[in-house]
């Protein structure tokens, strides 16, 4: 039979604050064991929660980025449970009244998948498991470091849209400056609910939860495994079984983590020792007025208003800084082609060659539109654009000088050009007679040949042109 | 003596913070043995600390409460001191930093004779349930203290401190004041940071204090009130300065008299409370006639919320971080069932199960919300009665200190027994229990003046009116 | 209703275990704190439930770091540690 995969997301993110959610410990990735803990986040009886504003902006932040209605009201609870990596046994958390509601992303195709809700929670530390003894290993840095989870509506049929989904909504954190989305460390993390049901049906199957998704193409793999785990299960006439699985990506496989001896019952109450939290309109519109733009509307931007290729649009969007300089630089000089082109060719080269990223650059967006104006304005060559911005990135420095300094400004008096050119056609004289002969590639040849002759400083065109004129 | 005698003595240097200090660790010494008020008795910090008082004395720097010898609740965090909440779980655990209150008179160097005893982890009403063994009422050694406060209120009325730190969560300093014949306050929610208190149900625990009079509770609160950035549920309300109360004018003032609290309570405490009610209306004050309806919920609201949380407080206890670890259990799981078996208690147990029943699926709307429902009522009754009254006058408790192992072994006869003083904590107000009588076998009667949220000066200046004009007596121990 | 296999529920909710005898009793003890907590089941449901008075946004503590605890100071209280970690029987 063909089956219909449904399914939805669980999104953890840690929170970009400086210090944990519930206490003022530093809120860093890695370190030391316990060295980031107090009495408050390891759980010490007698201490209390003290709840960091900045993780409640965060949050809203990241309910404007998704197109979440950001609550005015929303408190917190406490969820039960036993688990050596949560101290206190259990986790603060936004579950009758969370602070986003009602978002929406739209991904490849034009569809909307729609978002439950966007809640404040508190990370648990990290176990290490020594096999050998037979003990697990508790840490609790991790404790407490404020995190939101986005929870999807099973609005998902394909992986194409839910990679679109994850690639989306991680540039959409970084954007709002709300997480810096790295799969690979754990900033960003992904629970994948996938059920399957026959093409045509609209009655959802059992699903299975799946964990331990690390990053974009991982999802992708599981949810193609899982796909194909689920479809022989029922083609088999068994049945799908609701669990947690975990995903192996030696493997390509997931495997059922050992189920609980009873269901979860979480016993969620209110959180006594956090009074709910009240926004003001002022205070609300103060935060959705700091927000940048979107990555979803620069791209538009890109495209539409500035005739951008698509696939240089979502090159320059996929770093904001990255995108942020060219805005920038193209403020002064809307030369919004030949920017993009030296962006993503020089500029792109030589910071992927070195590993520097946008912010350790050492010229300004004005430096940049300089160079572009000059070079498209006659006073460098396209080459020789390409050779000052990699002095500029190597040294910093104003292209005007660089290009001064270095003899690349482009002689524009064709006298002097003459006799180089005059020159070249006698030096080579087999090329000469090929080239009348009809055979147009080797003007390539004698033109480069002119270009070398004539210097640093020689107009590619002046050149072109007076050469095609001699060899008529 | 009373705290400000004390004050003027100590800083004439008629007396010294070291002999006032060693003449209370010689009478616990003396008669604690019988009464087990103290879990740790701090004789060597207590000295080291007189003496550190006694040089701010001598500098001319003293405070309020420098060189006040004073005893602390055992659920209260003291940096270094063990801190055991009167459990084994609790038994060797050393707190790593100081409640506020502690780190608020700490600064003036006032002396912690001791850790007091009480009921494990503050849930009873006897303070027998004590792993370290219960409490003896001064007043009649065969009887219950009451609680959990009842190593408090038995060193006040023994006179083995000047003054104590206790916790009230649903009667738990009042109860045991009355109970021991002293006077203990239970300030409006929020009024005393709860930092470093060893939570029990964290939407009514409150520190307070028992103390001789009601002028001492009021010099007590005035060091220990006040907004606390580590504790979001504390408030900036407090008016403060709770000891400028003697002289004050109550003739004017309204007493409510709600009539449901005196329906359940035995012939002789009322007869006592209403005796007050008259001493009242004789100095000029209005005695207006009152009703709390809901009354008849509290009982059953208070246990459910105060164990939902308790279970949900008491969960962090594994034997993992700190605390009580069994030998047995080869697995994560079994460790921890292990360890709870064994490190707590059968009342401390009751609880949690009946916090988890509230709380659990398919129970939860009909016992936890409905239960939260009953408080916004009950606080909706007690505003009304506020428009009406400036204070509301109950008796403490049903009864007077009973035998010990009469009843605290029923739970259901100790829930009921709560009846008087539960509403003040679902609503959040202060309210001070004095004595006004006694039994006829002879044990203290108790009332409670119940003041609006934050209006600790009426409760207070009222409640020493009385005491000034009331002959109270000593304990016989 | 309550039974020994609600109690069985609840200690395991609760991490507690019971002998028989003791689980009899405490199904006892339960069934009849049980029947004073059922006072509250009809409760008028149109009213609203309790909760605490909500803070403005602006009063919230500002993000700084401080220093955190000596490591040995957390570890102080545990029964069983290896270098600077909690030790744990593995978990199943």
């Amino acid at each position: 039979m063909r089956y219909q995969p449904v399914i939805g997301l669980e999104i953890h993110a840690e929170l970009l604050t400086d210090s944990k959610v519930f206490c003022t410990c530093q809120n860093e990735f890695g370190g030391s064991e316990n060295t980031r803990v107090c009495p408050r986040c390891s759980g010490m009886p007698g201490t209390l929660p003290l709840l960091n504003q900045n993780a409640v902006k965060l949050a809203a932040r990241a309910g404007i980025a998704t197109d979440c209605t950001v609550n005015k009201y929303s408190a917190f609870d406490r969820k039960n449970y036993f688990y050596p990596d949560l101290p206190k046994a259990y986790q603060i958390t936004q579950f009758e009244s969370p602070i986003c509601t009602n978002g929406h992303i739209t991904v490849v195709g034009g569809k909307d998948i729609r978002i439950n809700r966007i809640h404040i929670e508190e990370d648990a530390g990290k176990l290490v498991h020594d096999d050998y003894e037979g003990v697990s290993l508790a840490d609790y840095n991790r404790c407490g470091v404020p995190l939101i989870e986005i929870v999807t509506e099973p609005d998902f049929r394909t992986i194409e849209e839910v990679q679109d989904f994850m690639e989306q909504i991680a540039l959409r954190l970084k954007y709002a400056g709300v997480c810096d989305a790295r799969m690979e460390q754990g900033s960003l993390r992904v629970d994948v609910n996938i059920s399957i049901m026959p093409v045509g049906s609209d009655v959802f199957g059992t699903r299975a939860e799946i964990k331990n998704l690390n990053s974009v193409k991982a999802i992708g793999r599981a949810i193609a495994y899982e796909i194909e785990r689920q479809s022989e299960i029922l083609d088999n006439g068994g049945t799908v079984v609701q669990e947690t699985r975990r995903f192996n990506d030696n493997h390509g496989n997931t495997k059922a983590l050992r189920s609980k001896e009873e269901a979860h019952d979480y016993r969620y109450f209110p959180e006594p020792d956090i009074p709910p939290v009240l926004f003001t309109d002022e205070e609300l519109e103060e935060i959705v007025n700091s927000m940048p733009e979107m990555p979803q509307k620069r791209f538009a931007r890109y495209t539409k208003a500035y005739g951008l290729p698509s696939d240089d649009a979502s090159l320059i969007i996929s770093n904001k800084d990255f995108s942020d300089f060219y805005d920038e630089t193209v403020k002064i000089n809307p030369d919004y082609k030949q920017v993009s082109n030296l962006m993503l060719g020089e500029l792109l080269r030589n910071l992927n060659d070195s590993g520097a990223a946008v912010t350790d650059l050492k010229f300004a967006p004005s430096d940049l539109a300089k160079l572009v104006e000059m070079s498209s304005g006659s006073t460098v060559s396209k080459n020789a654009a390409k050779d000052i911005l990699k002095i500029m990135f190597d040294n910093g420095g104003k292209p005007e000088e660089i290009a001064k300094e270095n003899g690349f400004i482009m002689d524009n008096d064709a006298s002097g050009l003459e006799a180089v050119i005059d020159k070249v056609i006698v030096d080579n004289a087999d090329s000469v007679e090929s080239y009348k002969s009809g055979n147009a590639k080797v003007f390539g040849f004698i033109m480069g040949q002119a270009m070398r002759l004539a210097g640093k400083g020689a107009n590619p065109k002046l050149i072109k042109d007076l050469l095609t004129e001699k060899l008529k | 003596m009373d705290l400000v005698t004390m004050r003027e003595k100590l800083d004439k240097k008629e007396i010294s913070a070291v002999e006032l200090t060693q003449s209370y660790l010689d009478k616990i010494k003396e008669k604690d043995k019988e009464l087990n008020s103290y879990i740790t008795v701090c004789e060597d910090a207590a000295i080291e600390q007189a003496k550190a008082a006694q040089e701010m004395i001598d500098s001319g720097n003293a405070g309020a409460f420098t060189g006040l010898p004073i005893s602390v609740k055992d659920n209260i965090c003291t940096n270094g001191v063990k801190t055991t909440c009167a459990s084994k779980m609790l038994a060797d655990f050393v707190p790593i930093y100081d409640a506020t209150v502690m780190e608020k008179l700490n600064k003036e160097k006032i002396v912690m004779l001791g850790k007091t005893n009480m009921d494990e982890f503050a849930m009873g009403g006897s303070s027998q349930t004590s792993y370290f063994g219960g409490v003896k009422n001064p007043y009649d050694t065969s009887r219950v203290t009451g609680g959990s406060s009842g190593g408090a209120a038995a060193s006040v009325a023994a006179g083995l401190c000047a003054a104590a730190l206790g916790s009230d969560t649903g009667g738990s300093v009042r109860q045991p004041a009355s109970f021991c014949g002293v006077t203990g306050l239970k300030p409006t929610y929020g009024a005393v940071s709860r930092w470093g208190l060893i939570a029990f149900a964290s939407s009514l625990d409150q520190i307070g204090v028992l103390a001789n009079s009601a002028a001492d509770t009021g010099y007590m609160l005035n060091g220990i009130y006040g907004r606390d950035f580590n504790d979001a549920t504390s408030s900036a309300k407090s008016k403060g300065d709770y000891t400028r109360l003697a002289g004050t004018d109550i003739s004017k003032l309204k007493i409510g008299i709600p009539k449901e609290f005196f329906d359940g309570v035995t012939d002789e405490v009322k007869t006592a409370v209403l005796k007050a009610a008259d001493y009242y209306k004789a100095l000029g004050c209005e005695l207006v006639e009152c009703s709390l309806p809901s009354l008849e919920y509290a009982v059953s609201a208070y246990y459910l919320i105060s164990s939902a949380e308790a279970a949900s407080n008491l969960s962090r206890f594994d034997g993992i971080k700190y605390g009580y670890r069994s030998g047995l259990g080869e697995d994560f799981n079994d460790l921890i069932k292990a360890s709870r078996r064994e490190g707590f208690g059968d009342e401390v147990k009751r609880r949690i199960m009946l916090g988890n029943y509230a709380l659990c699926s398919g129970y939860y709307d009909a016992y936890y919300k409905n239960a939260t429902r009953i408080r916004t009522q009950i606080r909706k009754e007690y505003a009304d009665i506020f428009e009406k009254c400036n204070v509301i006058l109950t008796p403490t408790a049903p009864t007077t200190a009973y035998k010990i192992g009469e009843q605290e072994h029923d739970p259901v006869k100790m829930y009921l027994a709560d009846i008087c003083t539960v509403t003040v904590n679902i609503a959040g107000l202060p309210a001070i229990s004095t004595t006004c009588g006694y039994g006829e076998n002879g044990m203290p009667i108790g009332m409670s003046l119940t003041g609006r949220a934050f209006d600790e000066q009426t409760i207070i200046a009222v409640c020493d009116r009385f005491e000034r004009d009331f002959d109270r007596k000593e304990a016989r121990i | 209703m309550f039974n020994t296999e609600l109690t069985r529920h609840l200690a395991e909710l609760s991490k507690l275990e019971f002998t028989d005898a003791e689980l009899d009793k405490m199904t006892n003890d339960m069934t009849n704190i049980i029947a004073v907590m059922d006072k509250v089941c009809g409760f008028d449901t149109s009213k609203k439930p309790y909760a605490l008075d909500a803070v403005d946004y602006k009063d919230l503590r500002r993000d700084e770091h401080g220093e955190s605890y000596p490591t040995e100071k957390i570890l102080e209280n545990a029964d069983i540690k290896r270098g600077a970690t909690f030790v744990v029987p593995k978990v199943v």
